[in-house]
């Protein structure tokens, strides 16, 4: 077997010993190395060289990235998943066969689009929802997800957070109670728009805060410029400034006045 | 497993390992994306912000791969500035040698950038633009690449275009085949530099590798010292040569004989005044005073080298007489004698015209049509142009009387064309129309005139030995008639000198504000500084503000225009100064002077300007020149003229449409170019009848020299020509346009051509002027005969180390039909017209197999056979000539043409033959040079045997006859008799 795989293979099972133990930070740095060893396999994306260990590659290079891309949800990071979703996905979309699918595939998948949805990136969340086979969208994972998505374009807020409850995999915990958030801001952003004020009690209800300290905080980091007085919460609407039609009425004259004295010399 | 087809769908993956912390990783993802950016450039283009600052950031060592990757996304992208300065940051990973069209655009780009920079730095040297020496660098290796790849004229070419002489000269050097690189530089410097200077730069620079050479080519190296004007350095050269052994002699006077057909009489003239001074302290000093005191007052031309043969009795050492031999031989040649003289004798030999198309036209015409009858005696100078055969005149003596006032001067100035270059008899010819020293002689002003604007056509461009008659006659008269022709004369013949008394003198003539004495001043001024961009030009100018005739306006425009030939952008000034003019005739001289200034440039702000006036200028004249003047800029690249008038000859405008016209006449000269002739066309039938005029002159200087089986529409032509000639209700204008094409199609016998550039592809100055100021014609007829000048005899004239022709043949690989002479016309009534003459001096390969003996024992009693023939007069020889070849022709007939013919020396040789022609390899001779065209130089092989002389038919002996004829026909001019031919000394 090639040293390098063999290399690599041992590095990988110390990182999931480490990833086992939960030290995280042995496993980011172990994964840093792992992805530093992997861009010397030919056979990984995008070159794609057949060299004639190319499946245990492939497939291994996809398992680490694979891990890399939990250890990123673990670690709370999102530019991290972000990237590390990105290596990933050339082996799930462009080894055509080559290495088998892998179970993770769909989990991981779904991740993303919460991920998308998290962030507020509807766009792309569609993009890569077309870019699935038809049959992907009966797993319950992405299924998942796109019900989300659904309730979440509907404003029906209340289906969003009791989703939390059903999730299918347990590393989507983290990214549902960031979608609380994403619904927090969706309904702030409304309000603001929608009412003038509203009293403390309601704005908690509306906003899904349990006590007042919990509102105020959110308050003071988010929306500083709101104003919390005489036991209601007053939006400042931010007036667009009417943009100015003033009369430039100076220049005006003084062209039309040149203009009348350049006729008067012409004649 | 389709693995082969695998590829990633997504450069996605790649561009996240960009953001990876890892350097590692990113160097991985930057070289990846650098392989497949052709692909993901969409949508790496969204991410290049993120390369870029890989780029800026200074810690990253792999900075340039970054700069490669974004250069390619910009291209990919249309951005070639950004793309460029990013390639340039990424220094030596930019491979110049990548063959995709990513390195390709790339690279024109950062050359076209460079030589722009270069361009300008060299321009305003005052502010130098910043050159980036990343830039430099690039370039650099390019030709690098180039020369190590061998691409040597590639490398020539950017070198040149980048204004790098260094990379030049190292391109060259290191090429493998030297000589044929730097001929190519040459054919590069003047074909592409558009820039007068920058040429001169890249010139000297070529002469300074060719001197390094062991064995340089001599002949080219001359060629460039002439644009040069360094005249020093090819005088020290030609001695050089001919202090050497009888080879180095014979290039010497090979590349005599190639600078003397650049018609550059100034610079001859210095070469021979510095090779004097150069022989002074060699040879005995009396000799050299001689040539020294016989040279200023220089009146017998020929006499100055017999002179100082004669003068030098006392050298003794025969290597320093050989010296003195040669010495005289190359100042001949230098001073164009030897050539001309040499010239005449085969205009003369071989000439071929047809007086029954003469014959015809005069029958046609009517008697009172002043008109025509002065075009058809013009129409017979050019034909027989440079021949000295003068048979129809002498037939026609009566009808030729008819000619009064200025048409008597036209038809003594035709006498001038006729023997044009007949230096040492010339004057002795015109003798019984000159005026005679003072006393107020019989002759009257017009034939005076005439005979002195004769002498100059004689003499055009060598006058030495002329001039000082020429002044003597100017000073002593005071009719403005004589005055005019006085003018023109020393014009002609003191072109391009500058000479400062000959200026006074012509100026003198034109403050006296005569219409017609000034106006010829005007133009012999202009003729006298040719090309000098002289500051007398403002002088003229200021003249031509202030009097009031037309006439000497135009006189003066034209001659403005012309002291600024061919000094490209000198000339600049000047020409904004007339183009901006209010007075239409100014305008006009304007449009000349751009015309010359940019003469045979193809400069395309000269074009643009030009069409500016055809199209905007309010006054027809103004318009007409300018496209006219199109022609002349064009006529390096004939082939681009019939495309650039063919809108402007569509014009509304009749006089657009002649300048369109003569523009194609005039570019396309002599090339029997198909476009040409196809535009020319319809505008020989078209509604205007100068129209049709300017369309007949111009398809005759096409087609001129071309036969029908070359073209068959020449035919078509020459029966449209006697059709017009012959109709009663054709307009005047068509017809004398019809009379005088018939002479130009014929010109000089059927031997000379128009050539405006030299076979060195120099500019023929006295070719470019000729036709600059025979299109003035419209204005005043006596100037049609400038054409003569243009004329270039098509020969090829084999000459031994004597300047002697020996007998040679040369082999043509063509068939004989292709170029020859076109068939004499017949009478009405001869019956078969289908005889094909051969009336040639060559004979068919397969006739003389069969008729070798007869041949070898005829061979000379037939040459001289020929002449018999053209001396008496061919209307009456046709017929029973034909019938003699006719004979011969009916044997040969079932027999299929051959496809090669002997020529003997000299022989007429097409420019369009030059190709085929041969010498034969076991011939006893061997050229000095590559080309066979021209004047040879032969080298003889066999120096031991005796040499066998081709007899040298001197037209001389004839000449004593013509002038005896024209004397014993007093009805003419009623002149007293003539003296003897003498040689005229001081």
């Amino acid at each position: 077997m090639d040293p390098k795989l063999v290399e690599v293979t041992q590095l990988f099972a110390r990182f999931k010993a480490a990833y086992a133990r939960n030290d995280l930070d042995v496993c980011a740095n172990l994964l840093s190395q792992l992805k530093v060893l992997l861009t010397k396999f030919p056979s990984l994306p995008p070159s794609f060289q057949q060299t004639p260990n190319a499946v245990e590659e492939l497939t291994t290079a996809r398992d680490i990235y694979e891990h890399a891309v939990v250890l990123s949800v673990k670690m709370e990071d999102q530019d991290a998943f972000e990237r590390d979703f990105c290596q990933l996905k050339p082996y799930y979309m462009d080894t055509c066969g080559i290495i088998p699918p892998s179970p993770e595939e769909y989990p991981i998948l779904g991740l993303n689009l919460l991920r998308l949805l998290v962030q507020n990136r509807i766009a792309e969340f569609h993009t890569e929802l077309e870019l699935l086979p038809a049959k992907a969208l009966e797993n319950l994972c992405i299924k998942h997800a796109v019900e989300l998505e659904q309730s979440f374009m509907e404003g029906a807020y209340n289906r969003v957070l009791t989703a939390r409850q059903a999730v299918p995999h347990e590393t989507y915990v983290y990214f549902m109670d960031l979608l609380a958030k994403t619904v927090r801001d969706e309904i702030a952003g409304c309000s603001e728009k929608g009412y003038d004020f509203l009293s403390i009690s309601d704005a908690k209800q509306m906003f899904m805060f349990s006590s007042d300290q919990e509102l105020q905080q959110y308050i003071a980091e988010e929306h500083p410029e709101w104003d919390v007085k005489n036991g209601s919460v007053f939006f400042q609407k931010v007036k667009e400034s009417q943009p100015c039609k003033e009369i430039p009425a100076a220049p005006v004259i003084t062209q039309t006045l040149g203009y009348a004295r350049e006729l008067e010399r012409i004649v | 497993m389709a693995a082969a087809a695998v590829m990633v769908s997504s450069a996605s993956a790649l561009l996240a390992m960009l953001q990876e912390p890892a350097a590692e990783l990113k160097l991985h993802a930057l070289s990846n994306l650098n392989s497949l950016v052709h692909v993901f450039w969409p949508e790496i283009s969204t991410s290049v912000p993120a390369i870029e600052s890989l780029y800026e950031d200074e810690e990253f060592d792999q900075r340039q791969l970054a700069a490669l990757v974004v250069s390619k996304v910009f291209y990919y992208l249309g951005e070639l500035n950004d793309s460029l300065s990013y390639a340039l940051g990424a220094g030596p990973l930019f491979d110049v040698s990548e063959d995709s069209d990513y390195a390709n655009t790339l690279l024109a780009r950062a050359l076209d950038e460079y030589a722009s920079i270069r361009s300008k730095a060299s321009k305003a040297t005052g502010e130098e633009e910043m050159m980036d020496p990343r830039l430099e660098v690039i370039v650099e290796r390019m030709l690098d690449k180039c020369i190590l790849d061998g691409k040597y004229q590639q490398a020539m070419g950017m070198a040149v275009e980048c204004r790098r002489l260094d990379k030049l000269e190292e391109a060259i050097t290191r090429s493998d085949n030297l000589h044929g690189a730097l001929s190519y530089c040459i054919n590069l410097s003047h074909q592409y530099v558009g820039h007068r200077e920058y040429r001169c730069e890249i010139l000297r620079c070529l002469v300074k590798i060719y001197q390094t050479l062991s064995d340089p080519d001599y002949l080219s190296i001359c060629q460039c010292l002439m644009f040069l004007d360094e005249h020093e350095t090819v005088a020290n050269i030609l001695y050089t040569l001919f202090s050497g052994g009888t080879d180095d002699t014979l290039l010497a006077y090979q590349i005599a004989f190639d600078l003397v057909e650049n018609e550059n009489q100034a610079f001859l003239l210095n070469v021979r005044n510095h090779l004097d001074t150069l022989c002074i302290p060699k040879s005995a000093l009396p000799g050299a005073q001689t040539g020294n005191a016989t040279d200023p007052s220089g009146d017998t031309q020929m006499g100055d080298d017999v002179d100082i043969m004669n003068g030098s009795p006392r050298v003794v050492d025969p290597i320093e007489e050989a010296r003195a031999d040669r010495l005289t031989k190359i100042r001949g040649i230098l001073s164009g004698e030897t050539s001309i003289q040499l010239t005449l004798q085969f205009l003369y030999s071989h000439n071929r015209s047809d007086l029954l198309i003469l014959k015809t036209i005069k029958q046609a015409l009517e008697m009172r049509n002043s008109v025509c009858h002065s075009a058809t005696i013009c129409s017979n100078a050019i034909m027989h142009a440079g021949t000295t055969v003068d048979t129809f005149l002498r037939e026609n003596l009566e009808w030729l009387s008819r000619a009064t006032n200025w048409a008597k001067f036209s038809a003594t100035a035709g006498l001038g064309v006729i023997h044009r270059g007949h230096l040492q008899q010339g004057r002795a010819l015109m003798a019984p129309y000159l005026p005679q020293g003072g006393a107020a002689g019989g002759g009257s002003p017009y034939s005076e005139g005439g005979a002195l604007y004769a002498l100059g056509l004689i003499h055009a461009n060598h006058g030495e030995g002329i001039t000082h008659f020429l002044r003597e006659s100017l000073r002593n008269t005071s009719s403005e008639v004589v005055q005019h022709g006085a003018c023109l004369g020393l014009g002609l013949a003191g072109l391009g000198t500058a000479d400062e008394e000959i200026f006074e003198d012509i100026k003198n003539v034109l403050y006296t504000d005569s219409a017609v004495a000034s106006e010829a001043a005007g133009i012999g001024l202009g003729l006298l500084m040719v090309g000098t961009a002289t500051e007398k030009a403002g002088e003229m100018l200021a003249y031509a503000h202030d009097t009031q005739h037309e006439k000497i306006i135009r006189g003066l425009a034209l001659g403005i225009a012309l002291t600024v030939y061919g000094r490209e952008e000198e000339a600049d000034t000047l020409i904004e100064q007339m183009t901006r003019d209010q007075d239409p005739i100014l305008r006009y001289g304007g449009m000349y002077a751009l015309a010359l200034a940019y003469r045979g440039t193809a400069n395309n702000k000269a074009i643009h300007q030009l069409l500016h006036f055809a199209v905007s200028d309010v006054n027809d004249d103004v318009r007409r020149t300018a496209v006219l003047a199109l022609g002349f800029v064009l006529y390096n690249e004939p082939e681009q003229t019939p495309r650039i008038v063919s809108l402007l000859s569509e014009s509304y405008n009749p006089h657009v449409r002649y300048g369109a016209a003569l523009a194609v006449g005039i570019s396309c000269a002599g090339t029997g170019l198909n476009d040409a002739i196809s535009l020319l066309e319809p505008l020989t039938s078209d509604v205007v009848d100068f129209v049709r005029q300017g369309a007949l002159i111009a398809m005759a200087m096409v087609m001129i020299q071309t036969n029908e089986s070359y073209d068959p529409r020449v035919g078509t032509f020459r029966r449209q020509l006697e059709k017009i000639v012959l109709d009663k209700h054709e307009d005047t204008m068509s017809k004398m346009g019809a009379i005088l094409a018939s002479g130009i199609l014929d010109a000089g016998g059927r031997n000379v051509t128009i050539k405006l550039k030299s076979r060195s592809k120099h500019d023929k100055l006295t070719a470019v002027v000729g036709l600059a100021v025979f299109t003035q014609f419209w204005y005043w007829y006596p100037l049609t005969y400038f054409i003569s000048l243009a004329f270039s005899p098509t020969a090829i004239i084999g000459l031994n180390s004597d300047l002697q022709m020996p007998k040679l043949e040369f082999l043509s690989n063509a068939k004989p039909s292709l170029f020859d002479y076109p068939k004499p016309t017949t009478q009405q009534t001869a019956t078969a017209t289908v005889k094909l003459p051969t009336a040639i001096l060559s004979t068919y390969a397969k006739a003389k197999s069969r008729a070798s003996k007869k041949d070898a024992e005829k061979a000379q009693e037939k040459a001289e056979a020929a002449e018999g023939k053209a001396e008496a007069p061919p209307s009456e020889d046709a017929s029973t000539s034909m019938q003699v070849d006719g004979v011969a022709a009916e044997k040969k007939a079932p027999e299929p043409e051959p496809t090669f013919q002997i020529l003997a020396n000299p022989a007429r040789v097409l420019p369009a033959q030059e190709k085929f022609i041969k010498f034969l390899e076991s011939s006893r001779y061997e050229p000095v040079k590559g080309a066979p065209s021209g004047f040879v130089l032969l080298r003889d092989l066999r120096p031991e045997d005796a040499e066998e002389l081709v007899l040298a038919d001197t037209p001389s002996t004839v000449a004593t006859n013509v002038s005896g004829a024209a004397a014993a026909s007093p009805a003419v001019e009623e002149e007293p008799q003539p003296p003897q031919p003498f040689e005229y000394s001081p």
